[in-house]
């Protein structure tokens, strides 16, 4: 079953790394919904969120990729069924 | 203290702390000032090939064979791009290989400049990581991070591409002090040991599953200690070759595509895998939703991605081989699995005649193992060679059957035998290749020669692509569109080369020539003429269940 899956990703906020975490999603040709992209917390990191319409097995798949990659420092999701309403907090 | 230096000594001086040793490559405009370097640091030695991807190759030869990080080293465009196919190779199959290109001058990036690659952009998805080096001032730390990297936890390759103007900037240069510490390996919690304990006593039908991780983690000996203690048969994986010895009572052979019978129905009727160091993939598997129907999985990764990625585990257990095993052994109760061992044996099948009499696979490979004792290491390269070795070849020692798993490289066996070579000085290494495959990397011959390398070059000829030529008379009624294939004079091209050349036409001269050909003092090819249309079997067709395969007629 389909499910809005939000990934938050800590990561090092370098060019390099971002075009590693990009090419995740690009490989598996996955639908984003929303990117974005922003300096978090200390110096030289930044949180890059985005959204997945998938399976939770396809978002499983995508979280254990994102803890490969050198400079990622925390993977986060947060599934939100379709059914429920968008306004959740 | 603080020396000021180039980036080209920099580089080499971080290379020669780490204690590399060999570095295999190919100069060119871009990385000129690092060979200009080069010389004033014998201990690296470097070994001229023919062709980058031979580098890439025989760097990823030396790191499976050394267990340590292989070096290759090529200029800019061109030079890297050649690159690629050997990093693919490498990242495929967890081998640590770190490559280093040459980068036209930092002002010139980005505006095609001659011989100017994105080569960082080219080898992204295929490299653990990579770096392109903006400032001589980083390049000590870029180095030491990349040999850390490409080794740690799982293995895999790594790219630093630096600008000629940063291998010529002078900064300050501090040598290490120390070793870099390597970040602990996950361990495995006492609950999931616990609960695969638990599985491997309750089962009726209980399988070992061993990969390449078990050769990457040494795992050997605590895999031998967990199948004797419990009796569970063990299946071997492509890359999982030589980490069990393959006369014991308790190995199986090879599973999947070309898995014996008996391997694959063992899988189907097992009710329990413990899978160590291995990924599941497409060719051990054949369609996953027939794979192993009754089986509850144990998964044992160091790569937690990999658990639970292709087949559903009962219970993952992410950590090294070796550590894991050790403590599963000890949780394990004693048991044997005598019955279930009599039932898999009622389904071995009489060898398939393609293998047996006089130009067998068999019989030649038998003549190998004679020649060397049986101590030597195999590089197979890929196609129809690769799985008759895999399947007959008898490994007495952990590591020595070194083979493309992953990527299935043509041309790799050549030039990987030369990394294992220097890997191993003083030991046998046999490249195995088929006529198309040799015919990608012969050229490597010149390196040997030039840099003394005692390589032994098999090369199994059948005048074609064999293994497509066998898909297509399965799979594509027979129209063998493209797969025959001419082949040179192999013996005269030996010798235009300056080394031994043997042909092998009967089997009554194979002693003979592989003898000679293993004691000559240094490279020695031999050609195997062989039949044209000799099958692999059996054989799970693509995507086909592995409980139904394509056997040989009787």
């Amino acid at each position: 079953m389909t499910a809005e899956h939000t990934v938050d990703v800590l990561l090092d906020d370098t060019l390099l790394t971002l075009n590693r975490a990009v090419g995740v999603l690009r490989r598996r040709n996955l639908a984003v919904e929303r990117l974005t992209l922003r300096p978090c917390g200390p110096t030289g990191v930044s949180r890059m969120t985005f959204v997945l319409n998938t399976d939770a097995a396809t978002a499983d798949r995508v979280v254990q990729q994102f803890h490969k990659i050198v400079g990622v420092r925390a993977v986060e999701v947060t599934t939100v069924q379709n059914h429920t309403p968008e306004e959740q907090p | 203290m603080t020396e000021t230096v180039s980036g080209a000594h920099i580089l080499c001086r971080t290379l020669v702390e780490a204690g590399v040793d060999v570095l295999f490559g190919y100069p060119g405009g871009a990385i000129m000032p690092f060979y200009h370097a080069l010389p004033e640091y014998p201990s690296l030695r470097h070994i001229l090939v023919r062709h980058e991807q031979a580098a890439a190759h025989a760097a990823d030869g030396y790191a499976r064979a050394s267990g340590r990080v292989g070096v290759c080293v090529a200029t800019s465009g061109p030079g890297a791009t050649n690159l690629v196919t050997g990093l693919a190779t490498a990242h495929m199959d967890s081998s640590p290989v770190v490559a280093i290109t040459g980068q036209v001058s930092r002002p010139m990036i980005g505006r095609d400049a001659f011989q100017e690659t994105d080569i960082v952009g080219i080898t992204l998805p295929i490299t653990k990581q990579n770096y392109l080096v903006q400032d001589a001032a980083e390049l000590a730390d870029v180095v030491r991070d990349a040999l850390a990297v490409a080794q740690a936890g799982r293995p895999g390759p790594v790219l630093i591409d630096i600008p000629k103007d940063v291998q010529n900037q002078k900064v300050g240069f501090v040598p290490s002090v120390g070793a870099q510490h390597a970040a602990p390996l996950p361990t495995a919690s006492d609950d999931t040991i616990r609960r695969a304990a638990d599985l491997i006593a309750a089962a009726k039908r209980p399988l070992m599953m061993v990969g390449h991780g078990v050769i990457l983690g040494n795992a050997y000996a605590e895999v031998r200690a967990l199948a004797e203690k419990t009796g569970m048969p063990v299946i071997t994986t492509l890359l999982g070759i030589s980490a069990f010895p393959e006369g014991h009572p308790l190995h199986l052979g090879m599973p999947g595509m070309h898995g014996e019978v008996h391997v694959n129905r063992a899988i189907q009727r097992a009710d329990l895998i413990v899978g160590i160091g291995l990924r599941f993939d497409d060719r051990v598997t054949g369609n996953l939703a027939a794979f192993a129907p009754h089986a509850k999985v144990v998964h044992i990764d160091l790569d937690r991605s990999e658990i639970g990625r292709n087949v559903p585990t009962a219970v993952g257990i992410v950590g090294d081989a070796r550590a894991v095993t050790r403590v599963l052994v000890a949780a394990t109760a004693a048991r044997n699995c005598d019955a279930w061992r009599a039932e898999i044996d009622g389904c071995r099948r009489p060898q398939d005649a393609s293998f047996r009499g006089g130009m067998s696979p068999e019989a030649i490979l038998a003549a190998i193992r004679d020649a060397t004792a049986g101590n030597c290491t195999i590089v197979t390269d890929v196609g129809q060679h690769q799985m008759w070795v895999a399947k007959l070849f008898p490994y007495r020692r952990p590591n020595t059957h070194i083979t493309s798993g992953g990527l299935g490289t043509m041309g790799f066996a050549v030039p990987a035998a030369m990394g294992v070579h220097l890997a191993r000085p003083g030991e046998p290494v046999w490249a195995i290749s088929g006529d198309g495959g040799f015919q990608m990397n012969m050229a490597e011959m010149a390196t040997m020669v030039q840099e003394g390398l005692t390589v032994k070059l098999a090369v199994f000829n059948n005048g074609y692509l064999g293994m497509v030529r066998q898909w297509q008379q399965f799979f594509h009624g027979k129209r063998y569109s493209s797969t025959p294939i001419w082949s040179p004079d192999y013996v005269k091209l030996a010798e235009a080369y300056g080394i031994p050349g043997y042909r092998v036409q009967d089997a009554g001269e194979l002693t003979d020539a592989v003898g000679r050909a293993n004691a000559d003092p240094g490279p020695a090819l031999v050609e195997f003429v062989i039949e044209q249309e000799a099958n692999v079997y059996p054989m799970i067709p693509p995507g086909g269940s592995l409980s139904e395969p394509i056997e040989a007629a009787v």
